[in-house]
């Protein structure tokens, strides 16, 4: 059943692909962050904290600038000398009763004292990797222990330890959504109301690219080059220059080519990358730095984390009346960039989910802790959102004894009610949740769901069903527009600019589908260009995140070919003798109307400049959708639950590859699958030492997982660009958490479980199903 | 410091090398092979696995030194006369890569494991990517390559 | 990583000369443990001896209801020997499940059993079956083995060249793989012959044990049903966050239950 819809293969030197970019990535030749070399390079090695709250009393770097290599070494007090103090920070919005967020500082190597373990202390530079790390051995540092507080609720206790001395209460901000006293209300009227409190839990993005920067100083241009991984280079380079010291953005060059994966992970600018600045500028070398995966799991920043609680009133005939959301958000102990925003304004944008909820409110509450940061990571308060309501939609249906089909079928906003504006103010664009639900069901028989489940257990297992409905909003983005540089050569040759940065989504193909289609010249003609330092600083636009690519600047690109074909024909106008007018376009040539004169595109290129730069914005949004409907088979004997199906029918609006889009959802299902049954960041709550930094430790989702999944379509066309598309990349993700855990949890019903936490480790859903067996 | 001689890609090769040196860094850094990549420092990720005389290992856990007299092929030497081996065919055919960093070390496994068993079942496929972990596919896209690729190399050895 | 010399031992003797004279010397085999091990910085030898390539360590043999296999013999040569598939095809089964298939193609029955790993797959076998460790010295028999958490009979200078495994009876090994690493979570080894029945768990608790229960209650009855009502004791047992002793008491029984129902064909 799946893969019913491969897209055409390409055929680019011989070979055939599914995407161009395919042919240097399956050769060995792509070319990754740590795959930048200069031969002069120096190399960096930090040394980082190995507990999680202490005052610095002393640094002795005297024995390790002995050892042999060792060219320098730096530490807080350099980044103090520099004013490299302060990471970008994204939160524009005001918080509750208008208050702003208190933003802490954070050097980019640590100054006083140390926060959370791996936050770092110094950088040592060398001739090579292994002759700093030894010196990072040598380097004597006495700390003053502290308490360390792990646990967010333990945080915004009173009398906790405080994380910096400037935020009481270890809460940097606090903010709502919606009306309060409406939902008091609501609630207080309520014929039911069902309550549920979930830890949508901390787990890490885990890019299979560890982080790594090659960072020259130029002297004469006093420009910095920087290869890093990136989403985006606009973003990368506004933050490198706000952190240091707010330098402009034309000193900062970011040239990157392939990104080994990113979700949301790679949109930040770390300290590390800037601590090298400094090196770089002071030794006159460039600097390399290769992050270990410890390292990884250390210090780049975590996802989700988030602790809430969803309150749903419903009336006697079961329509929900009131949806109240109670947030904990675990931020670490700083604040990224982009951390606070996602976990606050994407759920509040979507508090409702897919339901019809006249009255709406959002709490939400940042909480600071002796940990790593927590950034957006795939679905960045999406998931998490929809998890919460889809998991006390299901238990609300379990306590009303009702389907939970028909629950849900009672409640989504008819689609003559799109665009729908919610209570906490978003407009849902358009979406056919009733026809898009019901697709999903009948494809699932989840009517015949009974005798499966009396079939499983024949074999002694388990068989639960679970479904879960969801809408996100994208295209927004930190730029107010989206911009694409399109340009054709004497070879009748396209080159498009975009700064929307590829980590495995593919637009080097779907870009150029797009343009290959208006322009009526074959994909393989037409060159995609991303992170290219000449032209990227020219360009607006934002970064790959948040579902948006494909919405903005893949729209743009559509937008850039129309933009092109009209201005070559006024170029080819001139050069035919005739009016614009009388020039007609067709799959690469420029004909006169009337007559046999014509000229090619790349006859026209090569003797005028054939360039556009067009553009697009995005920012009302555009929401995808989805129902997902997956079935499980749990082993009471050893907790083990295994995938026995799973169906997606998703809105994403347009399709441009549907290779592409499915590849999307599997990857996204699975990083959802992981979450929900093993991945875990786990901090030992006393110490505050990672359990789980590791890949022997944090279980990573393996081949065999999911078996096998059936990809379908229920499109909706969005009028925010002209070709209707919505955007896919996050949608597994939001859509699959729920679905798993209601499940699981509906397999674990004849036990009269109702709820447990991610993750559903066999150990964890062995040892609850004991539990309730010891209780009956 | 110590002198290795092996042969990389059909090509032969010595390089001075501290002995801790491992041989994936001996092939992205002396060998300057850079399609071979380091993902994990456990063993666990696969995204360095080679060839080592014919059989896939993860070059992130041998020492260059212990590799001395041994023939390694990495990815860039995958492809014979400009023409791309049927695991590498197989997986651009299916979309079985994404970001493409895992892809190098994936490739490598799968021809490993094709070559000890040519027509894996299901479970077996899964149990010869253990040694490998991708982030991007969900893997369901991996496993069609794989039996993607045994059938073209079923195809090819007929045809020969 | 720290610095070491690393020495490529032709010989055995060039391997035990090397090792009596540098005390903090370590050997190499398939370094699928020690490797890993020496770039997390855990461990600081001088010196690495590199015996995986002394021939004399290799080699699989089936004489007079022993099977010898050499102490550097690969787990993917156990796991694909038609000889070893005859002899003792549980052994062969233990082999393909260890680690992953890079791993298999570089470590080595000598060096797992050496390493004593309390999740290890081999030391399981070698104690269900008693199987004979042979060293540069002597003959150590498994039950005198195993001391626990990566602790074993062998003195420092002592290498292992080969072990020797009985050919009688029926055996079966049944695994729940760690989530994350692959290792053990708990594994049973079952070996079935006319003496009597022996059960080895690994990974459950601090070294590979002989679980006695089961072991008398499979001598009355040889079938899964005969365990239905032992618990294995869990105090002594491991525990993380992947498990609770409780959890590999159980995970022991059932993987106990399926390793016989396996051996008995069921």
């Amino acid at each position: 059943m799946d893969q019913h819809h491969h897209s055409p293969l390409f055929t680019v030197d011989g070979a055939k692909l599914s995407r161009l970019e395919d042919l240097r990535l399956i050769t060995g030749k792509g070319r990754y962050a740590s795959d930048w070399n200069d031969p002069q390079q120096l190399h960096a090695c930090f040394l980082r904290a190995d507990r999680a709250h202490a005052n610095i009393v002393s640094i002795n770097t005297d024995k390790a600038l002995q050892h042999p290599g060792v060219k320098a070494i730096y530490t807080g007090a350099d980044a103090l000398a520099a004013g490299y103090l302060r990471s970008a920070n994204f939160l524009t919005f005001a918080g509750k009763d208008g208050m702003k967020a208190l933003v802490p500082d954070r050097p980019c190597l640590a100054i006083g004292k140390v926060r959370f373990v791996g936050d770092q202390v110094a950088m040592v530079v060398a001739q090579s990797h292994l002759a700093a790390q030894d010196a990072c051995d040598l380097i004597e540092v006495v700390y003053e222990d502290l308490p360390a507080v792990i646990d967010p609720v333990a945080a915004l206790q009173p009398g906790s330890v405080l994380i910096h001395d400037d935020i009481p209460g270890n809460s940097p901000f606090e903010a709502e959504a919606g009306n309060e006293a409406e939902v008091t209300q609501a609630i207080a009227k309520a014929a039911h109301v069902t309550k549920l409190s979930v830890d949508c839990t901390r787990v890490t993005a885990s890019p299979m690219e560890p982080r790594a920067a090659l960072i020259a100083y130029d002297k004469t241009t006093e420009q910095y080059t920087v290869h890093t991984p990136s989403q985006g280079v606009n973003m990368t380079r506004r933050q490198f220059a706000a952190y240091a010291n707010n330098m402009s953005e034309d000193k900062i060059r970011v040239e990157v080519e392939d990104v080994g994966g990113g979700f949301g992970q790679r949109s930040s600018v770390y300290p590390e990358y800037v601590a090298m600045m400094i090196a770089a500028k002071a030794l006159g070398h460039s600097i390399k730095w290769v992050s270990t995966r410890t390292e990884s799991f250390l210090t780049d920043t975590h996802g989700r984390g988030n602790l809430i609680t969803a309150t749903l009133a419903m009336d006697e005939n079961a329509q929900f009346t009131a949806l109240r959301i109670d947030w904990i958000t675990d931020m670490g102990a700083f604040l990224s960039p982009t951390g606070p925003v996602s976990h606050i304004r994407n759920p509040s944008t979507c508090l409702n989910g897919v339901y019809k909820i006249p009255a709406l409110y959002g709490h939400f509450k940042v909480a600071l802790t002796n940990t790593a940061l927590v950034a957006a990571y795939r679905g960045a308060g999406r998931p998490d959102i929809a998890y919460a309501i889809e998991r006390v939609v299901d238990t609300a249906a379990l306590e009303l004894n009702m389907n939970p089909a028909d629950l849900r079928r009672r409640n989504y906003i008819p689609a003559n009610e799109f665009p729908y504006k919610t209570a906490t103010g978003s407009v849902y664009e358009c979406a056919d949740l009733p026809t898009l639900s019901a697709k999903a069901l009948q494809l699932s028989d989840w009517s015949g769901f009974e005798a499966r489940r009396l079939s499983s257990l024949a074999k002694g297992k388990l068989r639960g069903i679970g479904m879960s409905t969801v809408i996100e909003g994208t295209g927004a983005g930190m730029y107010p527009k989206d911009e694409i540089e399109l340009s054709a050569n004497a070879a009748g040759e396209l080159t498009a600019h975009t700064v929307a940065h590829s980590q495995g989504q593919g637009h080097q193909t779907s870009f150029a589908m797009l343009i290959s289609d208006a322009m009526q010249i074959p994909v393989e003609k037409i060159k995609i260009k991303q992170g290219d330092p000449a032209r990227s600083p020219h360009i607006v636009g934002n970064h790959s995140g948040g579902s948006r690519s494909m919405v903005g600047a893949g729209t743009v690109c559509h937008l850039a070919a129309l933009k092109l074909i009209e201005a070559a024909k006024s170029l080819a106008a001139e050069d035919l003798g005739v009016e614009p007018s009388q020039v007609s376009y067709s799959k690469g040539v420029f004909q006169a109307a009337g007559s046999r004169k014509k000229i090619t595109l790349g006859e026209l290129a090569s003797k005028k400049t054939v360039s556009v730069k067009a553009e697009g914005a995005f920012s009302k949004q555009t929401f995808p959708n989805g129902s997902h409907i997956t079935e499980v088979e749990v082993d009471p004997e050893t907790g083990v639950s295994e995938i026995v199906s799973y169906l997606t029918v998703d809105d994403c609006g347009h399709v441009v590859s549907h290779t592409i889009v499915e590849g999307q959802v599997h990857g996204a299902v699975v990083q959802g699958l992981g979450q929900v049954f093993g991945e875990h960041i786990v901090y030992d709550k006393q110490t505050g030492q990672m359990i789980t930094a590791s890949f022997s430790d944090y279980v990573m989702p393996k081949a065999g997982d999911l078996k096998s999944i059936q990809v379908e379509e229920c499109p909706t066309m969005s009028k925010l660009g002209p070709l209707g598309i919505k955007g896919v990349g996050e949608a597994g993700c939001t859509a699959s958490l729920g679905a798993l855990v209601n499940a699981v949890v509906n397999a674990l019903h004849p036990y009269g479980i109702k709820h447990i936490d991610m993750p559903l480790t066999p150990a964890k859903v062995w040892a609850t199903i004991e539990q309730a067996k010891s209780q009956r | 410091m110590a002198k290795v001689e092996l042969t990389i890609n059909g090509k032969n090769h010595c390089f001075e090398v501290e002995d801790r040196t491992l041989l994936v860094n001996l092939i992205r850094d002396h060998a300057q092979l850079t399609g071979t990549h380091v993902g994990c420092d456990t063993s666990q990720c696969g995204a360095c696995t080679v060839h080592m005389n014919g059989e896939a290992i993860k070059s992130c856990t041998v020492f260059a030194l212990q590799a001395n007299g041994a023939q390694i092929t990495t990815i860039e030497g995958l492809a014979k006369n400009g023409k791309l081996h049927p695991v590498q065919q197989a997986f651009t055919q299916c979309h079985a890569l994404q970001c493409g960093f895992c892809t190098p070390g994936m490739i490598m496994s799968v021809a490993g494991l094709l070559k000890n068993n040519p027509k894996p079942t299901d479970e077996q496929i899964y149990h010869g990517l253990e040694g490998n972990l991708c982030r991007c596919t969900g893997y369901v896209n991996i496993v069609k390559a794989v039996k993607k690729s045994a059938e073209l190399l079923a195809t090819q050895k007929q045809s020969r | 990583m720290h610095a070491f010399s690393y020495v490529k031992a032709r010989t055995l003797k060039e391997a035990t000369d090397t090792l009596l004279a540098h005390s903090e010397a370590k050997l190499l085999a398939g370094g699928m443990t020690l490797i890993p091990t020496l770039k997390a910085r855990l461990a600081q030898p001088t010196h690495l001896i590199d015996i995986g390539g002394i021939e004399a360590l290799k080699g699989i043999s089936l004489k007079a209801g022993q099977l010898t296999i050499g102490a550097a013999t690969r787990h993917v040569e156990v796991a694909n020997s038609p000889v070893v598939k005859r002899a003792i095809p549980a052994l062969a089964y233990l082999a393909s499940q260890i680690g992953d298939p890079q791993v298999r193609n570089r470590g080595t029955m000598g060096g797992s059993l050496a390493n004593n790993d309390p999740a290890a797959d081999y030391p399981s076998a070698a104690l269900s079956l008693n199987a004979t460790i042979v060293t540069n010295r002597r003959e150590i028999v498994a039950d005198d083995f195993f001391q626990g958490l990566f602790t074993t009979a062998l003195d420092s200078d002592e290498i292992i060249t080969a072990v020797r495994w009985p050919v009688v009876g029926k055996s079966a090994y049944e695994k729940f793989p760690h989530p994350a690493s692959g290792y053990a979570m708990a594994g049973a080894f079952v070996a079935h012959n006319t003496k009597g029945t022996r059960v080895a768990i690994t990974g459950a608790g601090p070294g590979v044990f002989r679980w006695m229960e089961a072991e008398q209650a499979l001598g009355k009855k040889m079938n899964a049903k005969a365990l239905e009502a032992l618990q294995l004791e869990a105090a002594d047992l491991n525990e993380d966050m992947h498990g609770t002793k409780e959890y590999r008491a159980n995970l022991a029984k059932v993987m106990t239950k399926r390793a016989v129902a396996k051996l008995s064909g069921k």
